[in-house]
């Protein structure tokens, strides 16, 4: 298997015990139209980890993801990634995740290097030039890259938008449903990069109907239910039920209003 | 001084973005040129053969011509931020808001500028008015008009771009903040054509210059907000 370079050093990675945890959210709810699609999460995943957000669709898996990226705001309850709040350190925050949504947010009238060339300015990329020609190779569209992004398919666009990841140094990666629409080689290239993050200090939070795959290389899962947190197992992953005091949730400890 | 070189950065990248998009879809900017033509075209068949009518119509004219060209332009400029979900990313790059505002109206700008420039060239010759020998008070008009026009339009393409009816509600919206706008600009265009008999030519390049900064400044500061979901 080809080796895949995380050449972006982690912003906040340090020895686990000393690090913040990437998740700690406590009685999270976020409303659509009135409607709740989470509805009180209280959820601790500790830094470094692996962990996978499973359950059935429309349990609010890529509502939380959502809400930690800062693409939308909660509606109740706090959120912190990497310590840092959602509302209040939403612009420092930034600087620390990355986010694969199941929109791709490329350009369709740019090459797949101007693409890239884009996100390296906006995420200020150093030594770009270089990073983006191995970003491009490593995700295996080195032979595309100056063709326009209409002309891509699904899967190649998939692969452009875990490129742009490369190009930054984050210290938390979120990714919804990043096995969708790629081929065997794609797939592969997921893999090698959940191992490369793993082995960086890399959390990552991965919302995924591909438990087979996924299984080997999750520290930890979350389990949704209808906007709540059914069941969590394995390391560093921990939860509270809703409306619990605040005394009464070890789990969560630290994590304060 | 790092923290300007990096909004002027994220503005320039923003920016290039949008003019590559734009240069490779040409159309959109052929199409934004046609109907301005034809915008002049059938106000001046409404108007008649009589030349001192359509002379003294000639600024009001270009100026419609412009702002109803730029609608479409600047609405051009977001709608690429509606290719799968390139809005949501664009929020969520660690950027200063008042910095991809100030990228996407330098942006507007830039189209708005070489538009009204080709805009008052196609008045020139249908109207019979003397553009060479008013250029610098008619170019000084046009920058200034240009940036209003990109201000205004790139805040209100911002507020529309989740409006499903969004094509409808920019102009609603964007019309009428602009009136001032276009009074300033056709009487600085008059007064340049006419050799400012009145000496007012001053007065409203101030008035635009007055418009331009208060929108820049309101739309840079509320601007994050509408990226907000």
């Amino acid at each position: 298997m080809p080796q895949t370079t995380i050449y972006g050093s982690p912003r906040s990675v340090g020895a686990p015990d000393s690090r913040p945890p990437a998740v700690a959210t406590t009685d999270l709810a976020r409303l659509f139209a009135g409607s709740p699609a989470l509805a009180g999460v209280t959820l601790r995943i500790e830094g470094g980890r692996t962990v996978a957000l499973l359950g059935p669709n429309g349990a609010g898996k890529t509502t939380l993801l959502r809400l930690l990226s800062t693409a939308i705001r909660p509606s109740y309850g706090i959120v912190r990634v990497d310590g840092l709040d959602v509302d209040r350190d939403a612009g420092e925050l930034r600087k620390r995740v990355a986010y694969l949504s199941h929109a791709t947010g490329l350009y369709d009238d740019l090459t797949a290097r101007e693409n890239l060339a884009f996100a390296a300015a906006m995420l200020g990329t150093p030594d770009a030039r270089p990073r983006i020609q191995r970003a491009l190779d490593d995700i295996g569209l080195g032979s595309r890259a100056e063709d326009r992004v209409v002309t891509f398919s699904a899967g190649m666009r998939k692969r452009l938008a875990l490129g742009r990841i490369l190009l930054g140094s984050a210290s938390v990666v979120l990714l919804d449903e990043p096995y969708a629409a790629l081929d065997a080689d794609g797939m592969e290239l997921v893999d090698r990069l959940l191992v490369a993050w793993h082995e960086v200090g890399v959390s990552v939070v991965v919302a995924s109907h591909a438990i087979g795959r996924l299984d080997a290389y999750l520290d930890g899962r979350v389990v949704l239910e209808r906007g709540l947190v059914a069941e969590t197992s394995g390391e560093g992953v921990t939860h509270a039920p809703p409306g619990m005091p605040q005394q009464r949730r070890p789990a969560v400890a630290g994590v304060t209003r | 001084m790092n923290s300007l070189r990096g909004h002027a950065r994220v503005a320039l990248a923003v920016a290039r973005k949008d003019a590559l998009a734009e240069l490779r879809g040409r159309h959109a900017l052929v199409s934004t040129l046609f109907f301005a033509a034809v915008v002049l075209l059938l106000f001046g068949f409404a108007l008649g053969p009589d030349a001192a009518r359509l002379a003294a119509a000639a600024p009001g004219l270009l100026w419609l011509a412009v702002v109803f060209a730029g609608v479409l332009a600047v609405n051009r400029l977001h709608l690429l931020e509606t290719d799968d979900g390139a809005f949501e990313q664009l929020a969520l790059y660690p950027v200063p808001r008042q910095a991809i505002y100030a990228g996407k109206a330098l942006g507007g700008f830039a189209v708005m500028l070489l538009l009204a420039v080709l805009v008052l060239g196609a008045v020139g010759i249908l109207f019979a008015v003397d553009v060479p020998s008013a250029w610098p008070a008619l170019l000084v008009t046009a920058v200034l008009g240009a940036a209003g026009v990109a201000a205004v339009g790139t805040f209100y393409a911002g507020v529309t771009i989740r409006l499903r009816a969004r094509e409808v509600m920019l102009p609603l919206l964007m019309l009428p903040v602009l009136a001032p706008l276009l009074l300033g600009a056709v009487k600085a265009t008059g007064a340049a054509l006419a050799g400012d008999p009145f000496g007012e030519l001053g007065a409203w390049l101030q008035l635009l210059v007055a418009f331009d900064v208060i929108m820049i400044v309101a739309g840079a500061a509320t601007y994050g907000y509408l990226l907000e979901d």
